[in-house]
């Protein structure tokens, strides 16, 4: 009991809640994926992006 | 001494008579001739196949003897078998109902949420791989930024006197810019619209009304209309004898539509076109 009776009654219940949970965090899993790729790559890459060495030839 | 000496105890040893049921103490002897029928015993099945199976199976009427014979003889093939240990599934059910005095209610939530935990965690990875699917395959269909770049014409204002109509190309396409005076714009904006094969107000085909931009294809057939020509002072289609006016709208001929106007902008002196 607890948690778990919670989340099945308002989401796994019903199909319609279930597709819908699934969607939204698909949305937040697709965005946090990104954002996490993009900061393992920027880490790696680190010293050799544009960003970085931008201020040298802008004014 | 004493033994022989009873004549009780000889008295069945020294009968005449052959006894033909077994009284105990001598063996049934088959001195006597008895008439008894020949019993005939099927021969046994040896089981190895489905079809020997099937005949040592009982089946039909039985009819049960009892005696010595019959109990060597039926063959018959038990399949209830209690000797088999039932397997132990332990291994593969859940840790709540091991406990054979557990409510299956009591856990029924756990065990449900954990199973559609799993499904919708499967679902998103899912979702989230079709949706990257897709993009990449309509984003590859779509134009790359070069060809979109090269899409788009810029033209100097300055370069098209009034009264003129000047040619670019355009997507393969023959473009028209005229600049009209401010007595041709007069005129067409006073042409009645419900006189007009394809109704369109000259306001509605200009942005700037001295400069009208068209492109130089012909809605008949697609020929490429002469500009300053025709009897409406705008354009001709030498092909099929079409007269656009000053706006580019059909006024007379074969054509069903007016002249096409694509998108552009004015940016200062010069118009973008794409």
């Amino acid at each position: 009991m607890g948690v778990s009776t919670l989340l099945y009654n308002a989401v796994f219940k019903r199909t319609s809640t279930f597709a819908v949970a699934i969607l939204a965090s698909a949305f937040f899993f697709e965005r946090g994926l990104d954002v996490a790729c993009d900061s393992i790559f920027e880490n790696i890459n680190k010293g050799k992006l544009w960003k970085d060495i931008k201020h040298k030839y802008e004014q | 001494m004493n033994v022989i000496a009873k004549s009780s105890n000889l008295a069945p040893y020294l009968k005449a008579s052959v006894p033909t049921i077994a009284n105990g103490l001598r063996p049934v002897a088959a001195t006597g001739k008895v008439q008894k029928k020949k019993i005939a015993h099927p021969t046994p099945v040896e089981r190895i196949l489905n079809d020997s199976l099937n005949k040592a199976i009982l089946s039909g009427p039985i009819r049960i003897r009892s005696g010595p014979a019959a109990s060597t003889q039926v063959s018959k093939v038990r399949f209830a078998h209690t000797d088999i240990r039932v397997p132990d599934f332990s291994a593969y059910r859940r840790e709540s109902l091991k406990d054979p005095t557990a409510r299956n209610r009591d856990s029924a939530d756990d065990r449900k949420t954990f199973s559609y935990v799993v499904a919708a965690v499967t679902g998103v990875g899912t979702a989230y791989g079709a949706k990257t699917i897709v993009y990449d395959l309509v984003s590859s269909l779509s134009a790359s930024a070069d060809v979109l770049a090269l899409a788009k014409i810029e033209v100097k204002l300055d370069s098209v006197p009034e009264g003129k109509s000047a040619v670019f190309k355009w997507r393969g396409k023959p473009l028209f810019v005229r600049h009209r005076s401010a007595s041709e714009v007069e005129k067409e904006r006073k042409v009645d619209v419900s006189s007009l094969r394809h109704a369109q107000h000259d306001s509605e085909r200009v942005q700037r009304p001295e400069w009208l931009i068209v492109i130089g294809v012909c809605t008949h057939l697609g020929c490429v209309p002469i500009a300053n020509a025709g009897d409406y002072g705008g354009y001709y289609c030498p092909c099929h004898g079409s007269h656009y006016d000053a706006s580019g709208r059909i006024r007379r001929g074969p054509a069903p539509l007016n002249l096409e106007v694509p998108n552009y902008e004015f940016v200062d002196n010069t118009v973008v076109i794409g």
